[in-house]
Formats: C-alpha cells, sequence, structure tokens
C-alpha cells in the first residue's frame, strides 16, 4: 500500500528522551551518512522499532534522500516499521530447528492464536516472528520468548509458555 | 594516452583502447549484445545478465557492460548457451510481472517487446508470478506503474546521477523489490522530485510513462540522458 | 606503553598465575548455547555454593563455548580437566561435594555418562577431544572472554609482539603464504595471497574488515570465537593491519549476536587500555584502530562487495566484481576481508610458523576446520578437526553417531551454498577439493546430519525457498529464478510436478548458477543440484505423467 507522504514538518519532540538518545548517537557518527545503519540499530533500540516519523527525522538530520533511508530499512530483516508487539516469540526457522520441527512450532501458534508469522495479534499483545537461525543449533528447536532463549521447545510447551505470558500481563 | 589492446569479438579483430568494457568496443564495430539494465551515460550494475559472454580459458561467462577488455581477450557474443541464456532471462522479465503488451502504452516501443522478438520468444515457460502491483498516478505529469516495471534501476540512476534528485530507490529484496519514491509514499506527494521527466525517459518499458502522450504513441529517448552526460564532460 | 613494559606485565601476570594460592579453577561454559540452557544461574549457584563451603580459593572463570551443546550446561574442573554435563542449580551442589571436597568425580554427571561405559574422568582422553585439534578454537573454554590478563597467559598478543619487533610486513606475509591457510569464508581462496594483493596496492589509507556476517542456518562458529576469545580477533585483525598497511579496521557482527558484540566492544577498550591497539602500538609507529558494525540480517552481507555496500550505511548489495575489493573496497579505499575464523587462526600461525600449520590436514587444504555439528546428531557443537578427517569420524567417533536407533541418510555441508554427502561418501576426507568433487562446498562449516526420516527433496525446497528470501533482488537470475525454482520444488513436494517440471528446474538450475552476478545466486541450486545428483530416485517417484495439454504450452 502506498501511503500518503505527509508534508508536515519531519521534526520530533525534543524532550523526549529516545530523541534525545538518538541525537547524542547522531552527534558521535559526526552525522556522516555511512553511519545510517549504527543510527537506525540505536533508534530501533529505543523505539522498539522503527516508526515512519523517526525515519524522516534521522534523513532529514542525516540530509539522506527519503527513499534511500526506506530502502535501506526495508532491506535488513533485523529493523522493523511495525510495532512487533508487547510479548515478541520469536521462532528459529535455521537448518537445525528446522529439521527438529520448528515449522510445528508455528503451526500451532497460528493454530491457538491465529498468528501467522510477521504479525501481532489484534490487542497487540503477542508478535510472532520466525529467524533465520540464532546460532543455538545445538539447543534445536530454539525458540526467544522476549529476549530469553528457550531450549528444545515443544509446541504444548510454547503455548504453555505463551499463555503464561498473556496471563501475567493481565494480572500485572 | 589510452592504452591499445587487441581483443577479438566472435572472430572479429579489434584494437580498442584498454579503458573500455566489452560491451563498448562491441557496439563501436557494430557487434549486438543484448542489454536493459545498460544506458551509456548511467553507471553500469551488471544487473540484468542479458549481455553475459563467454571468454576463452574460463568456464565462468561475464557480464559484457561491467567488463574491462584486456590484450587477446577473445570473446564469443552468439553461442547456443549465450542465446538459451539470453532466451530464458527473458522469459523470467516477462514472467515476474505483469507484462500485457496490448493494454501498454509502450506497445510498439518497448524494449522489453524488442528483447522478446529478438531472441524468438513464442512461449514463457515458466509459471508467471502475477504479483500485486501498484499504479501510482499521484503526479500530475507522470505514471509509474509497477506491473510493466523490470526492476533494471535505470530510473533510480538517472534520477541521482544525472539530475541529482534521487527521488527513486528500491525497497525490500529478493522478488519484493519495488521502486519507490521518497518513504514508498505517492510519487505526486515527494518531496525530491523535480518532475525533470528524466526517470520516464530513461525506462525501458511502460512501467514510467507521460500522461500527456495518448495510447501507442508513448516513444521514448533514453539517448537524450546519453547526450545529456557526453554533453556534461565536454564542458560546453 | 612499549615492548619492555608490554613484556613485564605479561611476566608479572605469570608469576601471579603460578603463585596464586588457588589450587582448583571450575570453568563454567557461558557460550551461546550453555547460557540459553540455563548457565548464569548455574554460575551464582556455584558462587554461592562456594562461599558457603569455605571454599574461597576456588576461582569460578565463565569461559566460551566448550563444544558439546547440546550436553550443557557443562561445568569442568580443573586441574584435571573432569567435564560435567547437564548441571543445573540443584546437582552443582553435589558435583562440588564430591569433586572438591571427597575428591572423588560424580560418574553419573561425567561427560557423555550416558553413552560411554565408563566415562572419562580427564574429559581430554574421550575420543570426542582426542580426535579433534583445536587451534581457532583453542583458548574458547579456557579464558574468560571478557578478562585481556588471562588472554595474556595463553600467549595473547605475543604474535602481535613477535610480528611488529621481529618481521617485518613482508614477513608476516610469507609467514601467512607457507601456512597455506585458505579463507574460512567459505570460497576458500589463499589467504597469504589475498594479503599480499592488499599490501601490492598503493595507498595512504587502507582497510581490514573482518567478516562476522555469518549468515549460514546452522552455523554459529564465527559466534562462538567472537564471544568466547575476541582478542584472538582482535589480535588477528591487528597483524593484519600491519601486514597490508592498513590503520583501521571493522569487525561486521550480525545483530542477532548481542553477546558477541557486547564481548568484542569489551575487548577493543581493554586492549587500547593496555596498549595493543590504538596509536602506537607497543610503542611503534604503527596504529590500528577497530570499530564493531553490527549486521542487520542479510545473508548476502557475507558476499564481500555486499559487506562493503552495508558497513557504508546502503542495501547491501553486491557488485561485480572486478574491481575486488582489495584493489577497490571500502569507501574506494584497498581493503582485506578474511572471515572470523581466519581471523581466528593468525596468531598460532605467526607464533608457532607457517610450516608447523602447513603440516597439518592434506595436501591442498591445509590447518583445522571448524564444524557446527547439528541436526540428527548425538552430540550437537562446535568441533574442529584437521581438514581431510572423514566424514565417517566427523559423525560417528565425535559425533557420537544418529539419534535414537536411526540410520544416517547424508550430512549437508556449506548450508544454502552447499549440498549434501550421501552415506556411501561418508569416508570422504573433508577438504575443499573433495566436497567440490561431490557437489558440496566446505562453505563456513556448517554440517547438518539427516537420518532416513528426512524428505531430500523438502531439504532442496527448505534451502531454496531460504536464498528467495534472502536474495537482494539486483540480479534477475538470483531473484526471478530462485524463485520459479522454489515453486517448481514445491509443486515437487506436493506430488504435482511433472517430468518436464524436474527439466525445467534442471535447466533453471544451470542458468541460475553461471549468469547469477554474485556468489549468493551462483551457489543458490546447489542443493538442489546435489539432492538431484544423489538422491533422484525421490524427485522420480514423486513425478506424475504428463498431461496433453501442458505438452502443447510447453514444448
Amino acid at each position: 500500500m502506498i501511503v500518503r507522504n505527509s508534508l508536515q514538518d519531519a521534526d520530533l519532540p525534543q524532550d523526549d528522551p529516545r530523541v534525545k538518545q538518538l541525537n547524542v548517537k547522531m552527534k558521535k557518527e559526526g552525522y556522516k551518512p555511512d553511519a545510517l545503519i549504527e543510527i537506525l540499530h540505536n533508534a530501533q533500540n529505543s523505539y522498539g522499532y522503527l516508526p515512519i516519523n523517526v525515519l524522516r527525522y534521522i534523513a532529514k538530520v542525516l540530509r539522506l534522500p527519503p527513499s534511500r533511508v526506506f530502502g535501506t530499512v526495508s532491506f535488513y530483516h533485523f529493523f522493523s516499521m511495525k510495532s512487533k508487539g508487547e510479548h515478541t516469540c520469536l521462532v528459529c526457522t535455521g537448518t537445525a530447528c528446522y529439521v527438529k520441527g520448528a515449522q510445528k512450532l508455528l503451526d500451532k501458534v497460528e493454530e491457538k492464536f491465529g498468528l501467522k508469522q510477521g504479525q501481532v495479534t489484534q490487542d497487540g499483545k503477542i508478535g510472532l516472528q520466525a529467524a533465520r537461525c540464532i546460532g543455538a543449533c545445538g539447543l534445536a528447536p530454539a525458540v526467544i520468548l522476549d529476549d530469553e532463549v528457550q531450549a528444545k521447545v515443544s509446541p504444548e510447551d510454547l503455548i504453555s509458555k505463551l499463555t503464561s505470558k498473556l496471563e501475567t500481563h493481565e494480572q500485572g | 594516452m589510452m592504452a591499445l589492446v587487441t581483443i577479438y569479438i566472435d572472430g572479429k579483430k579489434i584494437i580498442a583502447g584498454s579503458e573500455k568494457t566489452i560491451l563498448e568496443v562491441a557496439r563501436e564495430n557494430n557487434i549486438e549484445i543484448l542489454t536493459m539494465c545498460h544506458l551509456k551515460g548511467l553507471t553500469d550494475v551488471g544487473a540484468c545478465r542479458l549481455c553475459m559472454v563467454e571468454l576463452e580459458g574460463s568456464p565462468k561467462l561475464f557480464s559484457a557492460c561491467t567488463t574491462k577488455v584486456a590484450d587477446n581477450m577473445i570473446v564469443t557474443t552468439n553461442s547456443e548457451r549465450i542465446r538459451r541464456y539470453q532466451r530464458i532471462t527473458t522469459e523470467l522479465f516477462f514472467a515476474e510481472r505483469n507484462h500485457i503488451c496490448a493494454v501498454c502504452v509502450s506497445n510498439g516501443a518497448c524494449e522489453l517487446q524488442d528483447l522478446g522478438y529478438k531472441v524468438g520468444l513464442d512461449a514463457i515457460r515458466y509459471p508467471h508470478l502475477f504479483p500485486q502491483c501498484e499504479v501510482d498516478t499521484s503526479h500530475p505529469l507522470y505514471v509509474m506503474d509497477q506491473n510493466r516495471c523490470i526492476s533494471c534501476s535505470r530510473c533510480i540512476r538517472a534520477c541521482a546521477e544525472v539530475e541529482g534528485a534521487y527521488n527513486w530507490d528500491m525497497m525490500n529484496r529478493g522478488y519484493q523489490i519495488r521502486v519507490i519514491s521518497d518513504f514508498n509514499t505517492l510519487w505526486g506527494e515527494s518531496t525530491t522530485c523535480t518532475s525533470c521527466g528524466k526517470c520516464v525517459q530513461a525506462c525501458p518499458t511502460g512501467a514510467l510513462w507521460a500522461k500527456s502522450i495518448v495510447q501507442g504513441q508513448q516513444d521514448k529517448h533514453p539517448e537524450f540522458i546519453t547526450d545529456l552526460m557526453e554533453r556534461r564532460k565536454m564542458n560546453l | 606503553m612499549n615492548r619492555v613494559d608490554f613484556k613485564n606485565i605479561i611476566h608479572a601476570e605469570e608469576l601471579k598465575a603460578k603463585n596464586a594460592p588457588t589450587k582448583h579453577k571450575i570453568f563454567v561454559c557461558c557460550g551461546a548455547g550453555c547460557i540459553s540452557s540455563g548457565a548464569d544461574n548455574v554460575m551464582k549457584k556455584l558462587q554461592e555454593e562456594i562461599k558457603n563451603r569455605g571454599l574461597e580459593d576456588i576461582e569460578v572463570v565463565p569461559t566460551g563455548c566448550m563444544g558439546p551443546c547440546n550436553q550443557g550446561p557443562l561445568v569442568k574442573f580443573k586441574p584435571g580437566n573432569t567435564v560435567y554435563q547437564k548441571i543445573d542449580c540443584v546437582n552443582i551442589g553435589e558435583v562440588v561435594k564430591s569433586q572438591i571436597v571427597d575428591k572423588k568425580p560424580l560418574e553419573d554427571l561425567l561427560l557423555f555418562s550416558e553413552h560411554r561405559e565408563k566415562p572419562f574422568v580427564n574429559a581430554e582422553e574421550d575420543p570426542y577431544f582426542k580426535k579433534q585439534l583445536k587451534i581457532a578454537l583453542k583458548d574458547c573454554g579456557d579464558v574468560h572472554p571478557e578478562k585481556i590478563e588471562d588472554y595474556l597467559l595463553h600467549d595473547g598478543y605475543k604474535a602481535l609482539d613477535k610480528a611488529l619487533f621481529e618481521m617485518s610486513p613482508e614477513d608476516v606475509i610469507s609467514e601467512i603464504k607457507q601456512s597455506r591457510l585458505r579463507g574460512r569464508g567459505g570460497a576458500g581462496y589463499p589467504t597469504g595471497l589475498k594479503w599480499e594483493t592488499v599490501y601490492r596496492h598503493v595507498n595512504d589509507q587502507k582497510y581490514i574488515i573482518c567478516n562476522g556476517d555469518e549468515g549460514d542456518p546452522g552455523a554459529f562458529m564465527d559466534r562462538s570465537v567472537l564471544e568466547g576469545n575476541p582478542h584472538r580477533i582482535l589480535e588477528g585483525m591487528t597483524i593484519a593491519g600491519y601486514a597490508v598497511g592498513a590503520n583501521k579496521g571493522y569487525a561486521y557482527i550480525r545483530g542477532e549476536y548481542p553477546l558477541a558484540i557486547k564481548r568484542f566492544e569489551a575487548a577493543i577498550k581493554a586492549a587500547k587500555k593496555l596498549g595493543v591497539l590504538g596509536k602506537n602500538i607497543l610503542g611503534t609507529n604503527f596504529s590500528f584502530d577497530v570499530e564493531v558494525r553490527i549486521g542487520a540480517g542479510a545473508f548476502v552481507c557475507g558476499e564481500e562487495t555486499a559487506l562493503i555496500a552495508s558497513i557504508e550505511g546502503r542495501r547491501g548489495t553486491p557488485s561485480p566484481r572486478p574491481p575486488y575489493p582489495a584493489e577497490s573496497g571500502l569507501w574506494g579505499k584497498p581493503t582485506l576481508i578474511n572471515n572470523v575464523e581466519t581471523m581466528a587462526s593468525i596468531a598460532p600461525i605467526i607464533l608457532k610458523g607457517g610450516e608447523w600449520y602447513s603440516e597439518i590436514g592434506t595436501a591442498k587444504s591445509a590447518g583445522t576446520k571448524v564444524f557446527a555439528l547439528a541436526g540428527k546428531i548425538n552430540y550437537a557443537g562446535l568441533i574442529e578437526v584437521p581438514m581431510g578427517t572423514t566424514l565417517r569420524e566427523i559423525v560417528f567417533d565425535i559425533g557420537g553417531g544418529i539419534q535414537g536407533d536411526g540410520q544416517f541418510k547424508a550430512a549437508q555441508t556449506g548450508g544454502p551454498s552447499g549440498g549434501c554427502i550421501p552415506a556411501e561418501h561418508l569416508d570422504v576426507k573433508m577438504d575443499y577439493e573433495e566436497l567440490m568433487k561431490l557437489g558440496s562446498i566446505m562453505g563456513s562449516g556448517g554440517l547438518i546430519v539427516m537420518d532416513e526420516n528426512s524428505d531430500m527433496v523438502d531439504v532442496a525446497r527448505f534451502f531454496m525457498e531460504f536464498c528467495v528470501d534472502e536474495s537482494c533482488g539486483k540480479c534477475v537470475p538470483c531473484r526471478v529464478g530462485t524463485k520459479m525454482m522454489h515453486d517448481l520444488l514445491q509443486k515437487v513436494c506436493e506430488n504435482k510436478a511433472t517430468q518436464l517440471d524436474i527439466e525445467r528446474l534442471e535447466e533453471l538450475a544451470v542458468y541460475v548458477k553461471e549468469c547469477s552476478l554474485c556468489g549468493l545466486g551462483g551457489s543458490a541450486p546447489n542443493p538442489l543440484l546435489s539432492t538431484l545428483r544423489h538422491f533422484r530416485h525421490e524427485y522420480d517417484t514423486r513425478v506424475q505423467p504428463v498431461r496433453k495439454s501442458e505438452n502443447l504450452v510447453h514444448q
């Protein structure tokens, strides 16, 4: 879908701590265009993803063509322009995990939560992603649940862990 | 002073400057090598792989547009293997997006269509991908139709290298790449486009076209980019 | 700091180690595998345990990967090299009690106890380790990755010292040439030649890039070295910088490896503080600085020219070579790009000599190679063996054979760029040439073992899907060709393909291999071609008879 290009000023609220951090990073890199990927990493760390207005801001400060910033962000799978959900479930689909049944994990999550990879539940609570090898092949199949690696996961394990994430969420 | 080398293209002995590419030398000597992403005046990227040639002594193929000539190089441009590969590449072009010549503004003046005739295409042996593609008509003068785009990147290079505007770039990767304006936003709302129309002239197909010209009259002049760059070099 | 100061520091550290009251050292494997299995908690519990028992002269050291990842968390006791497996917060107490207090090893928890009649108290006597020869991974399970002093005690930066003071850049290059070391990233280009080419290109500014964009699914050796022994890589890069005349290096590390990034950055800081990195290294005129660049998830960035584009902050699309990076690389300057494992082999070669290294391995492939064992194998993990070790030795003697009662069917090497080796070739000597002859490649060293339940057409489809996803989209053969091959393979998997489809697959495979712009496309058809070669019957049995209508259209 082509979205409308907002002609509003590409400024961000300067008192936002995330913007301050971004400013510090860009200054540290000397506003060099070749530091774009480093700066994007920094922004994604603080925002959780890369909102379009942040990309506008970065393009403006670094004086980079907008299409180049967007083209670069969309090239790398590590970068996301959509919120990944409050809880992220990253299923490794590298060779070792695939051989040991990673597809079954994905199927089970789809069956239970109606999620395909790359999607977030409608309430925004769980996001499902698939990764190409997280380098934990000895522990296949592996899943990263909210930044914590889970080893040798069975489909049932995964569902119960995700359900408990949701429950603690409701209590909290 | 440029060093001179002797090369043989399809058996023809040619003396050429060592800074030139195989493609340049072949064209200067009226030897046809098929190309799509090449447009003289723009940086060569070696992306379409139509200009692959054989060099004696190597089992590999080389893209003529990016390979410089060397002394005693023996080049073959028309072997059975090369012609077979040219046909596959052409078929893949047609199967990738939604190319329907009869309803295309560039029908009769399209480099892709010409290519199809040249390689003698009579059927596409591969399943068409039929992707869902956007048509952006928001620009007052021009239209971008992704259905007809072959991702040669000539528009991107014309905009960045000749006009210096850098409105276009590529997004995503693999078979999902698309040419985008600014933040994948409407062309008509671009903050960088100067509406110069160079991208339209550079485009080999009907992906970029001018609204003012009626169906079937969309005769493009990519050589105008070449001439422009030549004149710049001459410092007029 | 000058050379004398450096020697004094090393000397002082050695003295300290010699005179330390510590009798025992306990090493806790904190490689990625063991951490995911709970090594962090084991570490905490172990420290408590030692405190409670009043054993405070015992030092606990977190280390990099020890190898057999799926037996983790692993804990090693020195002296004696006793390794315990599957340690958790409950059994760690018992282990400490019987190993240290009662001085009697706890047999049930010894490494591989479930598979050995009598497990080895000294793990190094176990065939798992005995068949291996660790050079690149040598200190991974023995040094604290965040303590430069620990690295110094393991001959750390001695090779740099030797190179700077006893060797000219030409000497260093000829030593590397003599070692016959070949690039461990996949292609196997002679490292010494590459160094020499960069050295010969005269330019005020040259760069070193260490390629740690390990994208091959199923390979994690770069990660283990970066996390387990980052100084070894830094030392290798610095020596490379000295040899080719570069004063700036970039370590490109995958964003998926946050721990490796953290440790490598810490290592840079420590090395600068000590004076073995930065301005006027060890008091000489040679300066070298290293920066980390974080990869953002693109397999194609393992390709030299794409890697350069990525470091320059652009889309990671490859460009045609020539010009080669050695001539015109990062920002158009001569650039040396070596893989992590290659860099890890530099310091030992300088220290022990090229001749020593060249005598290991086979006639054409010298030295050792790290393999990441995974799949249906008992001891998944990282191993390092001399080139020329047979596949049988790797799978059965080291890897402990096939899980359960399964039969070995094939081993896939080289990931999405490689191919599979069927059972009849189990005795193949693993080196660059032999693997090539079988239609596979060494690649970065991923080795996935499959049993009789594995569907080889699906394996080919899996790798093709990977290539479709990872293709940058620049050139037509790779962008469209891989997608077409994938769709055709999908058709075979669903038992809908005809003989014509198989023929089309074969034609496309050769076309994509020969016409693609870079190595990703050039090798993408390999898994398909190799399964067609060794497991043709699995394709043929699924083929449907050709319908008349189809015959008409697709002559």
